[in-house]
Parts: structure tokens; C-alpha cells; sequence
């Protein structure tokens, strides 16, 4: 008892000797290159590094991604480092609440939280609770913005030592802020909101015919203790089904990816313990959409919009160009002794909070799955999308390592408040269909 | 051309009332959701093709049914995206099941009877004395000699010919029957049947159980092209071509449009939307699988797979109305809906399956064929007419038995005429406005997660209600019709019935597991009552369904993927229960009091959901009857899926199913009288016919009905 007493005194004290975030911090965490970009020796744009020199750039690596280099998994192409400038407005929220947010005593617990990026300073290795914190940067993160929505968005399920392509989906997806909301109005919440409910996700399948009409709505509240709200309408029954929130690690509708995955990490702050490891410089598929050169046009699209091509073993791997950049080494370990993992390790991007590189380690620690996801700048991407300032997610790729199966993912996201009414993501918008 | 003219005004009232609506919902602003995927303006159209093929092995009578589904379906799906924000969505489907030339024997034209001794009928000589002979179709009483007189005497009892043949002939004196009784009354002799009557039958229920000492009928099993007698329309079904059951859709409800609707959503106001969806639909109500405790706007077709199919499959598509004001969230809940439906379509009850097909749930539609024969042509009943009293001795009648008394538990096979007993008509309501089905529904978020409806509806039973009219000839004095009580000759009807209920759902972090219920109030549903004098009470009823989804990780079976274990309770009460004691047993209600019913579903998903393993176990709890379906589907492309599956039934203690069967009810005193009857009215003798097959459910009806199945779906 006296030992755990010291333990939590000793965290509590380590949590007030952080120093405040400053202007400075926000600063330094929205622009970590305006002193340069990271730079590797021999590492320039325009090289492919495969198998025959990985061991060259090795530190440029995360340890899933060079293991599948080394393999003969995928060659990667690299570009120039580039800036992904984040939405003004939600720099500025971070600004106008610097040094009102904190840890709350549990994790999982955040108090005085309104918008912007929680907890903007450098993570320090010292900090006991750095991971919490980088945690909850990313799930206040930017991404999609205060709403989003990709149509279509293909997911294909492939027989990574066969390459052969096993199912194809065909889904549209919507995220809506619905609090802590920065640049579209209504700001800073859409009310009336009493569940609190911070973020909608809802999904609905095009094709295969045989899950035609299927539809996920996930509701995500505000107060990270709180489970999820579930509801999946399943074309074949005509009737919304509630699902049980608590077993999100199930392969969603047969992929690769867990519910969990979505994003890099789908889940509570408080379902994981998390533990910030350092910083590191690695390769991401962070790129310009427009100037890839191996876009595929093999759905057709009316605007000519091309998606991204997978190549590599099975067909795997995005098709794009890699640049080095900034990451954060954060390691989520389940509370859930059940989990299916046992750690996933997230290389959050420093400028984005989010994880172009998830490596996810099965129950006996073994490597299990590598996720990638990329990111296209909105300035070179659909003309609406430009100057949104949102990172948008423009592949992904998840790669079961002991099945030798993977997943991939071809987005078109919109950056539109228009395609995301609230009433979006009403549980009677999904009875309202077919 | 009543018929027709009929039909012409409720499709033109139909389309007026379309047409209303709409110009009614065009005030108001459009502002539909912006789905992306419905974005595109061109047509969409999936095509599908199914072949469903059946295999069932031996029924009640031993025999071996062999094919019993070989369905070829054709679906197409069209969506289109309309002008000013409106979706048009239709799915049209046709059907060919090749079962009634493939299996012609069982299913098609030579189904059944082939001569008139191939069908048996009862006379339970004596029931203590287990003495049991037989007739042929038409031998029954009545018959008054000739070639019809061919009882057949068990083994082992030697005499039982004679004694029957005696009281064929009016030789003895028996009980109140005066010598020479076929000679004055309407019972029909068996020429009254021609020679062709005898073929094409079956036994009621047989199928299913043997005659055990209860009543039975034969009812043909062709198809009416083949064989008109009790062709009746019950309501889509039960007066049906070879043509019309192998091509069901295609008939002049044009049902091969599965659905066809416009659907659109209209800003209201800042935070209100009005959803308007027109045409016809299924709408679905009510949280739980396989019962339908609020789900029942739209009839069910379960001809074409009892009641194992998916309900998307066999909810019959209505012309509906439906509009519903979403309110979005307020201070107190999360999100507030108000729906109405108006089913304006002329009224159908639920497909319960044509007698001679091969899913007739309950066995219903071959009762109700065979009573509509009944009626119509007359026929043989076995063990139907009673010889009240035993004081005549054996000897007396000049036969040598093992028994020396006449016995007193003695039911002779009887043959009735025309118009005597049996169901007379059909009435299916009109189209009127009066007819027509409305419903509303408040559906609700509270703030805590909690998801609720609650529901009112107005409509018409879709379970038929048999209603004795006690207007028949009395078959004892021909000269006479009418005056009796407890009659076994029925009209059908299908009343109103008003409908309350609700429904939620709920999640337990703590048990991993979401939880559902529903349930109804009802007032105005009919049931079978042997007690009261037309054979039917009105009853409230009540019914919930409680279920649990949980999806587990069962190691052996996946480490990755969880194994989706979904339990459901099903609880009936009726209200105002009668079941009462008469000196030969229970009569009153067939139907349980309190029913319960439970179902299981172990579902897997396998090699990235592409194989599925599933099990569905159910137990009737009162009939004592279980069914266990075990399925694998198998996805080999997006485009191309098989199915292997198979489901067995079977039950225990089914005596329990047996119910009083009114031969008892003493319709005609002082001729239909026992001994113990002070009146008109049940004594409680009972038998599986006619009204057990409502205490063995649709499980046990059809425990005799086990299948192997395979499926091949493919999208082009």
C-alpha cells in the first residue's frame, strides 16, 4: 500500500515538473521544420531503397518497415520532405487554451479540455504520463478536420503470397466532429448534444451486392470512460443492430482491420496504457496526391479523380513516394488482458499527431500486422480540397505478417461540411435506407 | 368481373393517394441527405441469380419426399437517382421451381391417391379394446353397402368387419340411430363420390402423424389446374396453377415487383427533417430475428421456406405510405423520431403455403383445402360418428367379438355430403378506406444510450380465424338446415386487430453483450375455442422477445475473429384463457396459455468472412419440439457464393399436441348425442386433428420435414 502510495506521488509530482506549454511549444509542434527538414545521409529524393541497400538507411526506418524491405516486401521511392501545414483555426484554439488542460487523475481523465491540440510541448522521456499525453493529441487531432467524408473508398481483401485479390469493397465513409469543433460552424459544439457525444463515425457499403446496404455508425463521447455507441444496419435483416462496443478487435467485416485500427488507433485513450518511447526520423508516405506517377485509373471516376496503385509483394503496399519525417514513438499496451495484442507501436507524426506507421504485435509479441496509411497534401489533391489545411488520408495498407494476407485501402476524401449533416450519424438515418 | 372492377378501384385509389401525398410533401423544401454514393444520377442495376435446391428425406408415412425444392431466381435491382433529390429504388424478382415436374409425384400432377383404397380411413371400434378397422375413401358411415363397404379389419381382431358392416346397413338397433338410419338422412352414400375421387388425395396430416384414433380428412394435394376441389383463394394462395406455383411472383398482384418506391427527406426546420418514402415496401419494426412480435406491417410469405428463411426474403411488399418526422436531438435525448405508416394497399395475410406444396406452415393450407373439399364435394371423415349407447349387446346384433357389450368408445369413419361441414368461405377484405392499415411510432435516444420505440398499429389479422356458422344441413334430417351449435363448418375471417407495443436496446460493458427487447399488446386476434358455440374467442394477447448478441472469442474456432452467439426467449400469454375439463378431457383453447419459445445462433467467420459456419438451434418449449439447422456459406468471389446446409427436427410427448376435436360438440341432439350430454357443447375427446397442429407449432408440424439444401448465388 505505501509503495503504490509513492508510486502515484511520485507520477502526480513528475506531472507538475512538465513544464507549461508555451507559445513556443505551439509554435515548434505546428511548424517542426522551419529550421529544415530531417536530412539522412545518402537518403535523397528520387532514390528507391529496397532490400540491396535498406541496410543503408536502416535508422530511417521503423522497425516493421525495414523488416519488409529487408524481406523484399516493397521497395520505397522517396521524395522531398514536404510541409503539411495544419488548419489555422485549430493552431489558434490551441493557442487560446494553452496551460487550461491537464491530466485528469486516471488515465483517460482530461480536464479542461475546449479545442486545439491538447498538449502542444516537446514529449519528454521523463514524463511518466508523455504517452497519455500524446495520446490525447491524437485523438483531438486535426484529422478530417471538423468533418470529412471519403467516397468511394475501396477496400480490398488480398492473398499477400498469391496476390490474388479476394474481395472488394466498396464503402463510403463520414466522420463529424460534433464537439470541440473549430472552424465549422456551429462553433464550438453542434448542439443539442446531451449524450456529449464528441465524434460520429458512420460507414455504408456499395458493393459486393452481398453486403450492399450494410451500415456502421460508431458514436464516441466526450468522456473517454465512456464506451462507445454502436449501430450496424445490415442490408439483408432491413433492421439496425445494436453491437456490443467492448469487442472492437474484431476484423471488421472479415478485413484485416480491427475496428480498433481505424485511423491508426480507433479506440479510448484510457483502453490502453501508453508509454512515449523518443523520437525518431523516419520514411512515411506522406505526398502530393497529383504528382504521384503510378495512380491507377481502374475505377473510373467522372472528375478523372485517379487512386492510388498498390504494388509490392501481393500487391500490398501503396505505390507512393516516401519522405522522412518526424515522428514520436508512442507504445499502447491493452488494459484488456484478452486483447488480441499485446502492443501496437504508433510513429505519430509530429506535425499531424497521426501515424503514417503502426507496427501491431500479436499476444505473444510477435510482429503480427503492419499498418501504413498515407497522407496527401489538400493543396495537390480534388480541387475542394485545397487549402483546407487537413492532412488527408489518401491510402492504407495493413498487412497481416503471419497470415500473409493484407488489406488495402484507396480513398477520395472530401473536405465538405455539407456532406456531413448531423443527421448523418442519427441512428434513424440508417432505417431510412433500403 | 366484380373481381376486376375491385381491383381497378383500389389501384386507382392507390395511385390518388401517391399522387396526393407527393404534391403535399413537394411544399416543403427538399434538402436530402448527401449521400455520396447515391450521388450518381444513372442507373444502377445488380442482377442476381439463385438456385435453390431441397432434399428431404421420409415423412410420417415412411415414404421418401426426395426433391423438394429446385428454385431458380432471377432478382434485379435497380436504384436511380431522380429529379429535385428524390431515390427511386425497386428490386423485381421471378421465380421458377422446377420441383412440381421434377418430383411430379410428390409435388405435381400425380401427387397423391391413386385409387380410392389408397387412402385409409379409421373406425376405432373399440378405443379401450384397442379394436381398430379401416374404410376406404367414400366406405365411410353412409355408404349403405355396394363396393365401398371394404372395411379392412386389423390383425388380431376377427368380428370388427362384421360390426361395422352391421351398422353400415342399419342392422342393429344402436343407441338412438333407428335401424335403417343412412336410408333417411344427408350422409352420402359412396356413389355420391365419382371414381376419380379417390385420386389425387392425401391424409391430413399425414405427413406429419398417424390417424391415432383422431379424426382425419383427405385433402387433394395437386395443383388446381389439376384438381379444383378446395381450391379457394385464402389469400394468395390455395387456388393455384401448376404455373402459378412454380412461378409464384408472377400472379395479378404483380408480385414479381418485390419493391418499388420513391424515397426523399424534406427540411422542415432548423434541426427537423420530414423522411417521406412512397411505393412498395417492406417496413420493418421491432428489434429481433425470426419473431415477429411488432414486425408485422408487412404480411409473410412462408411458402417458400416455412419459417427458415430470411424475412427480407418473405415479408410480402405492400403499397405504404410512410413519413416520418426526424426531430434530432433536444436537451433531454439524443435523437426523437415520429413515424407513420399507412398501408394502403389491399389486404393479404400471410402465404401460409398451399396444400401439396412442400412448406405448408402448420400444415394449414391442407386443412383448409380439405375442409373447403369438405364442403364442397362431401367426403369421408374417420372416426367421426359415435354410437352413443351400449346397452345393445354383441350378441345381439348376432357378432362374436373378445368383447361382449357393445363397446361404448366406438367412432365410425362417416361420409358427409356437400354443405354439411367443412369451410364454406373465404372473406378477404376489400379495399376500402376503412380496410386500410395505419401505424405510428415514436423512436427515441435517451441520453444515456438507451434506444426505445413505442408503437401503435391498426390492422387486419394476418392469421385467418375460422368462424362456425351453424347454418349447415343437418346431415341427420335432410329436410333441415340450420339450428345447430358448435358447428365444424366455418366461414374464414380475418379481423382488426389494434396493436401496442415497444421495443429498446442496450449495451452491458460489463457482459460484452447487447441486449434487445420488444413487445406488443394486442386486442382483437381470434383464436380456435372448442368451448364457445362458434368455435372462436376474441383474446388479448401479449408477446416479448428478449435477446442477447455477444460476440466471443472462441480460440478453437478463431483467434482473431470473434464468434457471434446471439440467444433469444420468445413469451406469448394469452389473455382469457379457456381451458376446461369435460368428462372425456380437456377442450377449449388449443393454443397454449403461456408459450415459450428459445433460439440460438453460434455464427463464425472465417477466412476473412469469406467462410461462415453457423448453427441455429430452437426449442419450443410447450410442443416439446426442437429444430437444428447447421449452415456453412462459402464466398468464392465477390460475385459467386455457395451454401450447404441442412435442418433437422423433432419432438417428444407429442400426445400433448392432441386436442379436443369437436366430433363431440353435439351440433344436431338429440343425433350427435353421448351419453354424457345434457346439451350442445365438447365433452373433451381429442386427437392431432384438426387443431393440434396449433399446439405443435410451426417446429413440430413439420418435425417430419428434415432437409439437406444448397445454394448457388451468383451476381452478374
Amino acid at each position: 500500500m505505501k509503495l503504490k502510495y509513492t508510486a502515484f506521488t511520485l507520477a502526480l509530482l513528475a506531472v507538475g515538473a512538465t513544464h507549461a506549454a508555451t507559445e513556443a511549444d505551439v509554435d515548434n509542434s505546428f511548424h517542426p521544420y522551419k529550421k529544415g527538414f530531417p536530412t539522412v545521409s545518402g537518403l535523397n529524393a528520387g532514390i528507391t531503397i529496397n532490400k540491396g541497400n535498406v541496410d543503408q538507411f536502416k535508422d530511417a526506418f521503423d522497425s516493421g518497415l525495414y523488416d519488409m524491405v529487408k524481406d523484399g516486401w516493397v521497395d520505397i521511392k522517396v521524395a522531398a520532405s514536404t510541409d503539411f501545414p495544419q488548419p489555422k483555426a485549430y493552431i489558434e484554439a490551441t493557442r487560446q487554451n494553452l496551460g487550461k488542460i491537464k491530466l485528469g487523475p486516471n488515465n483517460g481523465d482530461l480536464e479542461g479540455y475546449v479545442a486545439g491540440r491538447p498538449f502542444p510541448e516537446e514529449p519528454d522521456l521523463n514524463d511518466p504520463r508523455a504517452g497519455e499525453k500524446l495520446a490525447w493529441n491524437f485523438k483531438y487531432g486535426a484529422n478530417y478536420g471538423d468533418s470529412g467524408a471519403i467516397y468511394p473508398f475501396y477496400w480490398r481483401y488480398r492473398n499477400a503470397a498469391s496476390g490474388q485479390i479476394e474481395r472488394t469493397i466498396k464503402f463510403e465513409f463520414h466522420f463529424l466532429n460534433l464537439m470541440h469543433r473549430v472552424e465549422q460552424p456551429p462553433i464550438p459544439e453542434i448542439t443539442p448534444n446531451p449524450s456529449k457525444i464528441y465524434r460520429g463515425t458512420y460507414a455504408k457499403v456499395y458493393e459486393p451486392v452481398e453486403l450492399k446496404n450494410t451500415q456502421l455508425l460508431i458514436h464516441r463521447f466526450d468522456d473517454d470512460q465512456k464506451l462507445d455507441d454502436g449501430y450496424l444496419y445490415l442490408g439483408f435483416q432491413r433492421r439496425v443492430r445494436r453491437l456490443a462496443m467492448g469487442q472492437t478487435t474484431d476484423a471488421f467485416l472479415g478485413s484485416d482491420m480491427m475496428i480498433e485500427d481505424f485511423e491508426g488507433y480507433n479506440g479510448r485513450v484510457s483502453e490502453m496504457k501508453w508509454a512515449y518511447k523518443g523520437v525518431k526520423n523516419i520514411l512515411v508516405p506522406f505526398f502530393n496526391h497529383n504528382e504521384q506517377q503510378n495512380l491507377t485509373d481502374e475505377y473510373k471516376e467522372a472528375d478523372g479523380y485517379k487512386f492510388v496503385d498498390f504494388h509490392g509483394r501481393g500487391n500490398c503496399m501503396p505505390n507512393v513516394t516516401y519522405q522522412l519525417r518526424k515522428a514520436y514513438i508512442l507504445e499502447a499496451t491493452p488494459v484488456n488482458p484478452n486483447h488480441p495484442m499485446s502492443k501496437k507501436v504508433m510513429y505519430l507524426d509530429a506535425q499531424t499527431m497521426y501515424p503514417g506507421r503502426v507496427v501491431i504485435y500479436d499476444r505473444k509479441g510477435a510482429l503480427w500486422k503492419n499498418f501504413t496509411i498515407g497522407k496527401a497534401h489538400p493543396d495537390h489533391h480534388l480541387p475542394a480540397n485545397k487549402g483546407s489545411d487537413v492532412s488527408l488520408d489518401d491510402s492504407f495498407s495493413q498487412v497481416d505478417m503471419q497470415s500473409m494476407h493484407c488489406t488495402t485501402g484507396q480513398f477520395k476524401v472530401h473536405i465538405d461540411a455539407k456532406l456531413n449533416p448531423p443527421r448523418l450519424f442519427q441512428v434513424q438515418n440508417m432505417r431510412g435506407g433500403d | 368481373m366484380q373481381k376486376h372492377e375491385n381491383q381497378r378501384e383500389w389501384r386507382q385509389k392507390a395511385l390518388a393517394a401517391i399522387i396526393l401525398t407527393a404534391l403535399a410533401a413537394g411544399a416543403a423544401r427538399a434538402d436530402d441527405l448527401p449521400a455520396l454514393g447515391d450521388g450518381d444520377d444513372s442507373w444502377r442495376v445488380d442482377v442476381i441469380y439463385e438456385n435453390a435446391t431441397h432434399y428431404r428425406g421420409k415423412d410420417d408415412t415412411g415414404h421418401e419426399v426426395g426433391l423438394s425444392k429446385f428454385r431458380n431466381t432471377l432478382q434485379v435491382e435497380l436504384d436511380k437517382k431522380l429529379a429535385s433529390d428524390w431515390d427511386f429504388h425497386a428490386i423485381l424478382r421471378g421465380t421458377f421451381d422446377g420441383v412440381y415436374r421434377l418430383n411430379d409425384d410428390e409435388f405435381g400432377r400425380k401427387a397423391g391417391s391413386r385409387r380410392a383404397s389408397d387412402l385409409q380411413f379409421e373406425n376405432t371400434v373399440s378405443k379401450s379394446g384397442g379394436i381398430v378397422t379401416t374404410v376406404p375413401w367414400g366406405g365411410g358411415l353412409g355408404a349403405n353397402g355396394g363396393p365401398w363397404n371394404q372395411a379392412t379389419a386389423p390383425f388380431g381382431y376377427p368380428g370388427g368387419n362384421e360390426l361395422v358392416q352391421a351398422i353400415y346397413n342399419g342392422g342393429a338397433t344402436v343407441g338412438v340411430m333407428p335401424p335403417g338410419l343412412v336410408a333417411n338422412t344427408a350422409f352420402v352414400n359412396g356413389s355420391a363420390f365419382s371414381v376419380q375421387s379417390g385420386v389425387g388425395l392425401r391424409m391430413l396430416g399425414d405427413r406429419w402423424h398417424g390417424p391415432d384414433g383422431g379424426v382425419a380428412i383427405a385433402v387433394p394435394v395437386r395443383p388446381c389446374d389439376s384438381d379444383k376441389r378446395g381450391c379457394r383463394d385464402f389469400g394468395g394462395y390455395g387456388d393455384k396453377d401448376r404455373s402459378e406455383l412454380e412461378a409464384p411472383e408472377f400472379n395479378d398482384r404483380l408480385d414479381f415487383i418485390r419493391e418499388a418506391y420513391v424515397k426523399k427527406t424534406f427540411n422542415i426546420g432548423d434541426d427537423t427533417s420530414f423522411f417521406l418514402k412512397l411505393g412498395r415496401q417492406q417496413v420493418v419494426w421491432g428489434r429481433t430475428d425470426l419473431f415477429r412480435v411488432l414486425d408485422v406491417i408487412n404480411p409473410v410469405d412462408y411458402s417458400r421456406n416455412n419459417i427458415y428463411d430470411e424475412l427480407q426474403d418473405i415479408r410480402i411488399p405492400m403499397w405504404i405510405a410512410q413519413g416520418e418526422f426526424r426531430f434530432g436531438s433536444s436537451e433531454l435525448m439524443q435523437d426523437r423520431n415520429l413515424s407513420f405508416i399507412w398501408n394502403f394497399d389491399k389486404f393479404r395475410p400471410n402465404n401460409l403455403g398451399q396444400c401439396g406444396t412442400a412448406n405448408v406452415m402448420l400444415d394449414a393450407g391442407c386443412f383448409f383445402r380439405g375442409m373447403a373439399s369438405l364442403w364442397d364435394n362431401g367426403g369421408t371423415v374417420a372416426n367421426f360418428a359415435h354410437l352413443s349407447d351400449g346397452s345393445a349387446t354383441l350378441a345381439e346384433i348376432g357378432m362374436g367379438m373378445p368383447i361382449g357389450t357393445l363397446p361404448r368408445d366406438m367412432w365410425l369413419a362417416t361420409n358427409f355430403g356437400p354443405g354439411q361441414i367443412g369451410i364454406r368461405k373465404v372473406h378477404l377484405p376489400s379495399w376500402s378506406l376503412s380496410n386500410t392499415q395505419f401505424g405510428v411510432k415514436f423512436e427515441g435516444v435517451t441520453q444515456g444510450g438507451l434506444n426505445f420505440s413505442v408503437n401503435a398499429l391498426t390492422y387486419r389479422s394476418q392469421l385467418p380465424s375460422l368462424h362456425a356458422f351453424n347454418n349447415a344441413q343437418n346431415p341427420f334430417v335432410a329436410s333441415q338446415k340450420g339450428g345447430s351449435s358448435h358447428l365444424i363448418a366455418f366461414d374464414m375471417h380475418f379481423p382488426r386487430v389494434n396493436l401496442i407495443g415497444g421495443s429498446m436496446d442496450f449495451q452491458s460493458e460489463t457482459l460484452g453483450a447487447a441486449f434487445r427487447l420488444e413487445g406488443a399488446f394486442t386486442k382483437g386476434e381470434e383464436f380456435v375455442n372448442t368451448a364457445r358455440p362458434k368455435l372462436y374467442s376474441e383474446n388479448k394477447v401479449f408477446r416479448s422477445v428478449i435477446g442477447i448478441d455477444r460476440p466471443t472469442f472462441i480460440p478453437f474456432i478463431s483467434e482473431s475473429r470473434t464468434t457471434l452467439i446471439s440467444a433469444q426467449l420468445f413469451y406469448q400469454h394469452i389473455f382469457d384463457h379457456e381451458e376446461h375439463r369435460g368428462p372425456l378431457g380437456k377442450y377449449g383453447m388449443p393454443d397454449w396459455k403461456d408459450n415459450f419459445i428459445g433460439t440460438l445462433l453460434i455464427k463464425a467467420m472465417l477466412m476473412n468472412d469469406r467462410l461462415s459456419p453457423q448453427l441455429v438451434m430452437a426449442r419450443d418449449f410447450k410442443a416439446h419440439a426442437w429444430a437444428v439447422a447447421p449452415q456453412v456459406e462459402w464466398s468464392l468471389s465477390d460475385n459467386l457464393k455457395l451454401t450447404l446446409g441442412a435442418n433437422i427436427k423433432d419432438r417428444s410427448n407429442d400426445d400433448r399436441w392432441a386436442w379436443n376435436d369437436c366430433r363431440d360438440c353435439n351440433p344436431y341432439p338429440p343425433y350427435t348425442a353421448y351419453d354424457e350430454h345434457t346439451g350442445p357443447g365438447p365433452l373433451g375427446l381429442s386427437g392431432l386433428e384438426p387443431v393440434g397442429r396449433f399446439r405443435a407449432g410451426p417446429i413440430g408440424a413439420a418435425w417430419r420435414e428434415d432437409e439437406a439444401y444448397f445454394y448457388l448465388r451468383y451476381k452478374f
